[in-house]
């Protein structure tokens, strides 16, 4: 702003120049040339000043850059549950090492990304920044974004978090050639690079009720198979015809698929099968019997939608069952925060995973735990080792667990046989909760899928048969084959 | 003395035409090039360079990260348009929707704003109070307004509690009027109609002031009614300003999305997708896959399209006119 005053100024000043030059007493000291060459330096002067202005405010960027020297860390977050947990264990690393950690969310995701592209356009990135893991880390890390941590994060530090999660945010062979594919997002990845570090982890396919509700259908335990789950929408149901329902983010059409469906699709068929489902083999995919029995069975729900669910967003749904709108709610981990940041006592809820059909392949189907976020250091922090240092930081077990309490988020490190104790009791039950083994549902794990798969179309075509019932199970799961086929050929 | 002066040629007190270019003093040179370079730069900043910058983007892939581009010649258009069965489909769904909403927009504001204005010319009392009213909608749209409307159109909606209320139940729309996929993009374009309404009726009003009251006084003396002078000689007169309005209409169609991005993000489903919409998708919302240079190539053919159309509307309405 600073050369656009100068700017107006100097117009302001010329022109009192300009009206002195024309004045009679101006033309008899001199001649027409003279005043012609008086008449040009003002206007060189505007020029000159724009051109001194336009450099200064170029070069003037820098000092509002993200990124920080020094004794302070900059770190960006999509989370606006995590800036306060994160401000809280920062205080503490302050004092052990004199560097104060600065966090600053922007959200929601997709404005999130877009404000990484700008900076990395701008070259103004922050120290440090949260990242969706194995997605937004690898394909900042292979446009050369992040720093490589393999060599800073050692086995003493891995294992500090859960076995399950500590190859997260590292490359695999699995993501090496996933990112060599054509137009790969992820293209520039090397094997064994380390982009991010865990944060959170959790899992989809949690079933939120709301316990008062149940209680008063005559429910006072969750639900183990899809058919009891059936059988107590329809109770709960019956008992509050209004808002006795289930909701879920439709307007993210993903979430009906990837944390309803394929969990139940899982305990149903077993692994071997329901990785068929998105396979070229026609024996086993969405528009085999198999497929069809799959998109039967999921079905069964939709006479308990919540009225307009389609129309709501993942906020807009978490809302209604907080209003008491919708008495189920299908989320993630992750849900939880959300329902206690708006007000829902978190002892009204009774929450369980979206379970397996009583005939299905895997009859004690758990959820398997996975990273949903990390952190991850920019390639042009002027601070690597204090970066690094504050990493290495958040994965002591106790700094994880006041950040998990105060995030109501799960932490991705080992609490011990009891994380209630650490983290509370509603984390602590969804912890002790999480499985692994062939007997749990890992939704991350995506390796079954095609590289360029993108779940939004396929899960927008499942929505036409349920909420929206306008195909049947065996059109969908025909067109649902013929969007997964359509990846198949770019492979 | 008048038509001397006409025969003789310019009047002593107009400029003589110059002969050759004009030549300016150098100072007054410095002067114009000194107020012009602001605007200059900005354009060359924000105008050449992003509209050179996007055009040259539409024939690579990018994602916004990676350091280079990659070149794919005419292969993002050849993808939207048929090549690749993950896009196309979906640009020939949005094309769809967006040919409805390009037919039943333009129509629909020149069916509500044209009679609309001339009721309010022909009011008496509180003229001014009523155009204020029927403007209020071009000065409150915004986003604010957009989540009104969902508020208004969700099944617990007062919509939907006023037809029940009135009688009319049976038009009540239990999923929502954005909740059903056969109600969904109808009620979008109703309100992009109620958004448009307002400039359209003011433009219809200034061509009114401007109409020549003899040539109605003269109609009316020779017996002719109301709907005979709106029809054949208002209509006629004001064909001018349709043109401009139903270009102003098909342009907003077209191109823009954010009536539909707020509101339903192109569904339930894919029903209410166009292909403003399918362009900021592709642009923002494709989880980093690289489809920027998609994204860019469909801005690219809306332009076009757009380019094409106004010029088929304005030739089509100067025949008329």
């Amino acid at each position: 702003m600073t050369w656009l005053t100068q700017y107006i100024n100097s117009i302001y000043l010329l022109d009192i120049e300009r009206r002195l030059s024309m004045a009679p007493w101006t033309r008899r000291l001199g001649t027409v040339m003279t005043s012609q060459r008086r008449a040009w330096r003002p206007a060189l002067a505007v020029l000159v000043t724009l051109a001194l202005g336009a450099t200064t405010a170029a070069c003037g960027g820098d000092s509002d850059s993200a990124s920080s020297s020094g004794k302070t860390l900059t770190m960006w977050t999509f989370k606006q549950s995590h800036v306060k947990a994160l401000q809280k264990v920062a205080e503490g690393f302050q004092k052990e090492t004199g560097i104060s950690v600065k966090v600053e969310a922007y959200g929601p995701d997709d404005a999130y990304v877009t404000k990484v592209q700008a900076a990395a356009q701008t070259k103004d990135l922050p120290d440090l920044f949260e990242v969706h893991t194995t997605g937004d880390d690898f394909a900042f890390g292979g446009a050369g974004l992040l720093t490589d941590l393999a060599k800073d994060v050692d086995d003493a530090w891995l294992n500090s978090y859960l076995p399950q999660v500590r190859k997260d945010g590292s490359v695999t062979d699995e993501y090496y050639q996933k990112s060599l594919a054509k137009d790969a997002k992820t293209k520039g990845i090397k094997l064994g690079q380390r982009y991010s570090v865990p944060l959170t982890v959790g899992t989809f396919g949690i079933v939120y009720a709301n316990k008062q509700r149940l209680a008063d259908a005559g429910v006072t335990s969750a639900p183990t198979t899809w058919e009891q789950f059936i059988e107590v929408l329809g109770k709960v149901k019956a008992k509050h015809p209004d808002n006795g329902g289930v909701t879920i983010g439709f307007k993210s059409p993903t979430t009906g698929l990837e944390w309803f469906l394929q969990p139940m699709a899982y305990g149903l068929l077993g692994p071997e099968k329901f990785r068929g489902l998105w396979a070229k083999d026609k024996a086993g995919n969405f528009a085999s019997p198999t497929g069809v029995q799959v998109l039967e069975t999921y079905g069964q729900v939709t006479p308990y939608w919540t009225p307009g669910t389609q129309s709501l967003d993942i906020d807009s749904a978490d809302m209604s069952f907080v209003q008491g709108k919708s008495t189920f709610d299908i989320g993630g981990t992750f849900t939880l925060a959300f329902l206690a940041q708006n007000g829902f006592d978190a002892a009204n809820v009774l929450t369980f995973p979206v379970p397996a059909p009583s005939n299905g392949a895997i009859k004690d189907l758990s959820l398997a735990p996975f990273t949903l976020t990390g952190v991850s250091v920019s390639a042009t922090t002027k601070n690597r080792a204090g970066a690094v240092q504050w990493l290495k930081y958040l994965a002591k077990a106790d700094v994880s667990a006041t950040f998990a309490k105060e995030a109501l988020d799960v932490p991705p490190t080992d609490l011990g046989a009891d994380p209630s104790a650490a983290v509370g009791p509603a984390l602590g039950a969804m912890i002790k909760a999480f499985g692994s083994g062939p007997n749990a549902y890992n939704p991350g794990d995506t390796s079954y899928r095609p590289n360029a798969y993108d779940g939004t179309p396929v899960a927008a075509t499942l929505m036409d048969y349920t909420p929206l019932k306008t195909k049947s199970a065996a059109e969908t799961g025909a067109e649902m084959t013929k969007q997964i086929d359509a990846y198949w050929t770019k492979q | 003395m008048a038509v001397d002066t006409i025969v003789k040629g310019p009047s002593p007190t107009r400029r003589a035409p110059l002969r050759g270019r004009k030549r300016y003093r150098r100072s007054e040179v410095a002067w114009g090039a000194a107020f012009v370079a602001p605007a200059v730069v900005l354009f060359a900043v924000m105008g050449a360079y992003t509209v050179g910058y996007g055009f040259s983007l539409s024939f690579a892939t990018w994602n916004g990260f990676t350091p280079n581009w990659r070149w794919v010649g005419l292969q993002n258009y050849a993808d939207l348009l048929w090549n690749d069965p993950t896009y196309a489909p979906r640009v020939h769904t949005a094309a769809r929707n967006t040919m409805w909403v390009m037919i039943a927009v333009p129509v629909l504001t020149v069916a509500v704003s044209f009679p609309l204005a001339v009721l309010l010319n022909s009011v008496r009392r509180l003229k001014t109070f009523l155009r204020s009213v029927y403007f209020l909608p071009q000065v409150t749209s915004g986003i604010a307004v957009y989540f009104a409307w969902m508020y208004v159109l969700q099944p617990d909606g007062a919509i939907n509690l006023l037809l029940r209320s009135v009688g009319l139940g049976s038009l009540q729309q239990p999923q929502g009027f954005l909740g059903n996929p056969s109600t969904a993009l109808p009620t979008l374009i109703v309100i992009t109609v109620w958004s448009s309404v307002p400039v359209s009726m003011m433009l219809y009003l200034a061509g009114l002031q401007a109409v020549d009251p003899t040539l109605v006084e003269a109609a009316r003396v020779d017996g002719a009614g109301t709907w005979h002078v709106t029809r054949h000689i208002i209509w006629p007169l004001l064909r001018p300003i349709t043109a401009i309005i139903v270009l102003l209409a098909l342009r907003d169609s077209l191109q823009g999305f954010q009536t539909f991005l707020i509101m339903t993000n192109g569904g339930p489903g894919n029903h209410t997708n166009v292909l403003g919409l399918e362009t900021y998708k592709l642009a923002f919302l494709s989880q980093l896959d690289p489809t920027l240079g998609l994204s860019s190539a469909l801005g690219w053919m809306l332009f076009v399209a757009a380019l094409v159309l106004a010029a088929v509307n304005l030739r089509a309405m100067r025949r008329l006119t």
